[in-house]
């Protein structure tokens, strides 16, 4: 976790606070660059996910409380979005909207679920979801099991909706940086660590995972909302669906628990898999997701992000060795990497 | 309880120290009676909200936020103590002073599963601090310590009094109370044994016969 003995140089901390822009910059002039409507879709679907994927993050890699029931604000937010767009209110403030109605769904979830801790809290948010899922498939405003055509009166560009999803993605990337680097975010990796020991030095554990879940849920239902506009027909079973919550899950998981970049990686790698995956095995996709799951918990718990920390790291190392570096930061190198498997 | 004193909490096992220290931290409820600070009612609050009226606890078994580097685990209390510092960098550098207070400053960037007992015992001490208490209660903060650690770690206790903080301080190693302490509580069985100055502890009849038996008393032996 430390990254005091590597004391990066002025030039690395330069470079590593210009490539978030240079990325945003790249990806801005993409669709100029002639793409065919499907990568423009792919990057969009991926954009979103990035959103999710960040916001479930705070919640289960910041403050340390893994939930199975962010489908529900997916599924909140989209139909917020959709309705809202569909009687003819300004998409904007509809996405508006698609975070506010499941943050505020997020405080009565949280009220009875956040008394419970670890596995407990995880078990309910998945009753939660299910049973959020099966009201939302009989109430007639949802269209049921018949889903929900949304019309939108305005020629459809796609090009408007890569840039939505991107900026979306871009502020969520920022207020992900702003809260971990804040107050805020240190009660939370307090919380994370040992609720009871984080209470007696002042931090209020319930208060604060009540606001972060709120964050969370507001960053998924946007999220939600921008995605509904992009296909014009949701239905329950599929934004409320387990399936849904599962894969918001898991690709923070598969990216980098409690990083930024990890769970940015984890979404862009899930939304090109998952394609692949959907397109070849139909029937066995979740079994290879579930797999996955299992493997990287067991083998590499930071996930991509933390193998390649760890490659970077074994690079840098072999580079001092050949330059006859000092053993007394290489051995400080292997306590780290120890703490990092601890 | 009078202010800036060390005040020893001393009893055989099961005597309640421990339970009386959370009762004060609010880490349980008591099932009867009040807990007053400064004249005012705290019976019942929630460890956090203590916190912010100046009642900060340490841990016998201590309770490191482990994959945190020391300086983390010191600026969290910076944050939410009773300074309620917001901006991280103040914090930050406020931490490293309470560090440098106990001697820690030079593992500042450890992890804090990565450091000796000892250093955990005063980055449990440094974290309590650091929230500004004006009641601290320490448990057992001596416990597995060598005697050379001991005697820092009470020297350290001592220099805490004298910067304005009232102590209360549980421990097991009488030799310890009886160095440190102003005044001496002895507990049995949740009851009041006995109050005073060490000296007048250690002459008490019935505190000898709690520790040594009836036996003892008849042979005069002396606590500690």
């Amino acid at each position: 976790m430390s990254t005091a003995a590597f004391a990066p140089s002025p030039l690395e901390k330069r470079i590593r606070l210009l490539l978030p822009w240079l990325l945003l910059g790249v990806l801005a002039f993409l669709p100029t660059a002639g793409l065919t409507p499907n990568i423009i879709r792919l990057l969009f679907i991926t954009f979103v996910w990035v959103t999710t994927s960040l916001g479930w993050n705070l919640l289960g890699g910041l403050a340390g409380q893994v939930s199975f029931g962010f489908a529900v604000f997916y599924g909140l937010g989209a139909y917020s979005a959709a309705l809202l767009i569909d009687r003819g209110v300004n998409p904007y403030l509809s996405f508006l909207a698609a975070g506010l109605i499941p943050a505020l769904a997020s405080v009565f979830i949280g009220l009875p679920t956040f008394r419970l801790r670890g596995p407990y809290f995880a078990i309910a948010t998945i009753g939660v979801s299910e049973a959020t899922r099966v009201i939302m498939n009989n109430l007639a405003i949802t269209g049921g099991a018949s889903g929900f055509r949304i019309m939108e009166h305005r020629p459809f560009h796609q090009v408007d909706h890569y840039y939505t999803a991107l900026g979306m993605a871009a502020l969520a990337v920022a207020a992900s940086f702003l809260i971990m680097h804040s107050k805020f975010g240190m009660g939370l990796r307090a919380i994370k660590q040992d609720e009871d020991a984080a209470a007696d030095l002042g931090v209020n554990p319930y208060s604060y995972k009540l606001a972060i879940h709120a964050v969370a849920a507001a960053f998924t239902g946007i999220a939600g909302g921008v995605f509904a506009r992009y296909a014009a027909f949701i239905y329950p079973q599929g934004v409320f669906a387990f399936q849904t919550s599962v894969y918001i899950l898991l690709m923070p998981v598969i990216g980098g628990i409690g990083t930024v970049w990890g769970a940015v990686l984890g979404a862009v790698v899930f939304g090109i898999v998952e394609e692949q995956l959907v397109a070849n095995f139909p029937q066995i996709h979740l079994l290879l997701y579930g797999a996955l799951l299992i493997l990287i918990i067991l083998l590499e718990p930071d996930g991509l992000a933390g193998m390649l920390g760890k490659l970077f790291r074994r690079l840098r190392r072999s580079k001092r060795k050949n330059g006859n570096a000092d053993s007394g930061s290489r051995e400080a190198d292997e306590v780290l990497r120890g703490a990092g498997r601890g | 309880m009078p202010e800036q004193h060390i005040y020893g909490f001393i009893g055989p096992n099961g005597a309640g120290k421990t339970t009386l220290f959370s009762m004060i931290a609010g880490a349980l409820q008591p099932s009867a009676g009040h807990i007053r600070s400064r004249g005012k009612d705290v019976t019942g609050q929630r460890p956090f909200s203590l916190v912010k009226s100046g009642i900060a606890r340490t841990h016998q078994v201590v309770r490191p936020f482990r994959a945190m580097t020391v300086l983390e685990n010191v600026q969290v209390a910076s944050h939410f103590g009773r300074k309620n510092i917001t901006r991280t960098a103040a914090a930050r550098d406020y931490a490293m002073q309470v560090l440098a207070r106990v001697g820690l400053d030079h593992r500042a960037d450890a992890l804090a599963a990565n450091i000796s007992l000892g250093d955990q015992k005063r980055l449990e001490l440094a974290r309590a601090l650091a929230t500004d208490p004006e009641l601290l209660l320490c448990d057992e903060i001596c416990g597995g310590l060598s005697p050379t650690e001991t005697r820092t770690m009470l020297d350290l206790l001592r220099r805490i009094r004298q910067q304005g903080t009232t102590i209360m301080y549980v421990e097991h190693d009488v030799k310890a109370i009886m160095a440190v302490c102003d005044r001496v509580m002895v507990l049995n069985y949740g009851q009041k044994l006995a109050e005073g100055n060490p000296h007048e502890i250690q002459n008490d009849q019935s505190v000898i016969e709690a520790y040594l038996g009836k036996a003892g008393s008849q042979k005069k032996g002396r606590v500690a």
